[in-house]
């Protein structure tokens, strides 16, 4: 079934709108490496021109020559250096409005120029990382003209059969040339129908390899547009901060709304299912006088009784959910206490010489917890190892188990981790093969 | 009298149960749901129905809204609304039409069980049962009219005390005056706010709110 849909795929794959699109910008990028090419060419040239105009290629040069050379040359490189960063900046612009156009791909524009002044010119970031990136294209170039090639000759070859009989209707004992076709390795003849047929071939094969070729130069071409034609780092930095902020507001108002339903779905309730038991055993017990009906009184206390326990239970509960009061001892005595809660037999071991944020500790502990509710609950493990080192300003949370493994790192569990982590520049890495073992190692900045 | 509950906390459902039957209702039947709630009602036709405001499949307001749904379709059927939290939009909904035959109390009244079966009685024959918290939200939102400023604080007692849906006799025991003190002040203030005297505890609840809740 796999490999069927695979085997349409590619048999389709030449034929999608995608792979035109494709090769239009694999033809666009070869043009513009081209040209990219040529300016060293012109400068070259211009030089030459230079030197030619004012008699420095005859044998007798003038005595004028040496200056005005000398005074040329430094201008010319001098209006190079002013002029690429925005030239840069212009090309980028170009091929990421050919990239959205397209490929779809939408690669951010960098931040504009500061200031209008030649300096800012010169000290343009994002202009010369944009030169960097067309001095690139010239080798990103090269899959992408030999993927645009078999794609356009794939289609030429593959039409020989179709014409052949148009042009080749000679008498028979004609004596002809052979037709060339081009291929990647070169031309090939064919003097007969079945010959057409042996070209067509060829071509069909050159249209299947097509659209791979111009995927990986394009693919390639990217990721340089993206590293080189996009926002800096710093912007990059900033949005990464934007995002992990958004995600903590999003979790601090998803865990009061929770705090909020588990009070009003818990404690609340309990507490007024007890006033109301109470209340009506106050009424069984009658105002003065012996009671009128001691009995069912009796049972109402009791549940009340029971009601106020299990309400104590529930806020136990909440209170540790929210911030778990042993913490405050530190990570080591919080992290024992949690193993011993824990039905599978946990051999922890922290290594702090000193003690890390408040806030990193809670959130090693709530990873922690929630590791250990995982293993337990998915890799059915025998023993599970918990640790916690500090290297320099790093810590990190190690929670190794013999389960079944397999492990998602995608999975809600795990990637909701993963978003809690990245507030404070944390980082998790899962190793977990189907069969086993698991390990998830969680680092951590010490302070936020 | 017949009782038809709606609560999705199971102790809590149990618990009303209990209480009521020993008060000598008759609960017909005893839900967690919204839905249910409807059936049972359009199967029992019921005297008064409670309500929990909160309950699944959202644990919003779907409570409510079958409170509102029952009212508009079987106007015979009281409603008394019960919920955790008081909010003043969720009553001036729930009295947008008309304040008979409806309540809205705090779930910590079923404390107090005689006057929870006081206020459930009231509601189930047409009257009205608002929480002190309701009404106090209601008052405090309509409190900046310049009448209701020209209110002494007995008589703004008194205004609250109406606007739960008490009779004279409720609000005079209530504060520990006479019934006769209780009907000047209600006269007095029908005076102040410009309201039409009535002698039907209903009616004049009617008018109190609508002053209230603007």
């Amino acid at each position: 079934m796999t490999s069927d849909n695979g085997l349409m795929t590619a048999l389709r794959a030449p034929l999608t709108t995608l792979a035109l699109r494709q090769a239009v910008f694999c033809v666009a990028g070869v043009i513009s490496a081209a040209a990219i090419l040529t300016v060293p060419a012109i400068v070259a040239a211009l030089g030459i021109l230079i030197l030619w105009a004012t008699g420095g290629m005859s044998d007798q040069p003038p005595p004028a020559v040496a200056p005005i050379f000398l005074v040329l040359f430094p201008l010319t490189i001098a209006l190079l250096v002013v002029l690429a960063a925005p030239i840069g900046r212009a090309m980028g612009a170009v091929h990421r409005r050919l990239a959205e156009r397209l490929l779809g791909v939408h690669v951010e524009a960098p931040p504009p120029r500061s200031s209008k002044r030649i300096s800012a010119l010169v000290s343009d970031g994002p202009g010369w990382r944009a030169v960097g990136y067309g001095l690139l294209k010239v080798p990103l170039a090269i899959p992408e003209g030999y993927g645009a090639f078999c794609y356009v000759f794939g289609l030429v070859n593959l039409s020989y059969p179709v014409w052949w009989p148009l042009f080749r209707n000679h008498p028979d004992g004609t004596r002809l040339g052979p037709v060339w076709a081009l291929t990647p390795f070169g031309f090939i003849g064919a003097r007969t129908f079945a010959g057409a047929f042996l070209i067509a071939g060829a071509g069909l094969a050159m249209l299947l390899v097509a659209p791979w070729l111009m995927r990986a130069g394009t693919r390639l071409d990217l990721a340089a547009m993206r590293r080189l034609l996009g926002p800096r780092r710093l912007a990059e930095r900033v949005r990464e901060l934007q995002v992990s902020r958004a995600r903590a507001i999003d979790d601090a108002a998803t865990m009061m709304r929770r705090l909020e339903r588990d009070l009003h779905d818990g404690a609340q309730i309990r507490l007024a299912t007890l006033a109301m038991n109470l209340g009506m055993a106050t009424e069984k017990l009658g105002v003065d006088g012996p009671p009128p009906d001691l009995g069912q009184a009796r049972e109402l206390v009791a549940l009340a009784h029971r009601g106020a326990k299990d309400a104590l239970g529930d806020l136990r509960d909440l209170v540790r959910g929210i911030h778990p009061p042993v913490l405050d001892n530190g990570l080591g005595d919080a992290l024992a206490t949690l193993a011993t809660s824990s039905a599978i037999p946990v051999a922890v071991n922290v290594d702090l010489a000193d003690r890390p944020a408040p806030a990193i500790e809670t959130i090693a502990y709530f990873c922690a917890s929630e590791l250990l509710a995982n293993a337990a609950k998915h890799g059915r493990p025998t023993r599970i190892r918990l640790g916690v080192v500090r290297t320099g300003e790093r810590l990190t949370l190690t929670v190794e188990d013999d389960g079944t493994g397999g492990a998602n790192p995608d999975g809600p569990g795990l990637s909701g981790l993963a978003r809690r982590i990245a507030v404070v520049d944390g980082r998790m890495r899962v190793h977990s093969p189907a069969g086993g073992p698991t390990r998830v190692e969680i680092k951590l900045p010490t302070h936020a | 009298m017949r009782v038809v509950i709606a609560e999705d906390a199971a102790m809590m459902r149990e618990g009303l149960v209990r209480l009521l039957t020993d008060r000598g209702f008759e609960v017909c039947a005893a839900v967690a749901d919204a839905d249910a709630l409807r059936s049972a009602i359009a199967a029992a036709t019921p005297d008064v129905a409670i309500i929990d405001i909160r309950m699944p499949p959202t644990h919003t307001d779907e409570g409510l809204r079958a409170a509102i749904d029952i009212r508009r379709d079987h106007p015979d059927v009281g409603v008394l609304v019960f919920s955790q939290y008081v909010e003043t939009r969720y009553a001036t909904r729930l009295l947008a039409d008309r304040p008979t035959g409806v309540g809205y109390l705090l779930k910590d009244r079923v404390a107090d069980v005689a006057e929870f079966v006081d206020a459930l009685t009231r509601v189930a024959s047409g009257g009205t049962a608002l929480d002190p918290e309701v009404v106090g939200h209601l008052i405090r939102a309509g409190h900046h009219t310049a009448r209701m400023a020209s209110l002494t604080p007995r008589e703004r007692d008194v205004l609250s005390l109406m606007a739960e849906g008490r009779s004279n006799a409720g609000i005079a025991a209530a504060l520990t005056i006479t019934p006769g003190v209780v009907e000047k002040h209600v006269a007095n203030i029908f005076t102040k706010l410009d309201l039409p005297s009535s002698d039907s505890d209903n009616r004049r609840v009617l008018a109190v709110l609508r002053h209230i809740a603007g």
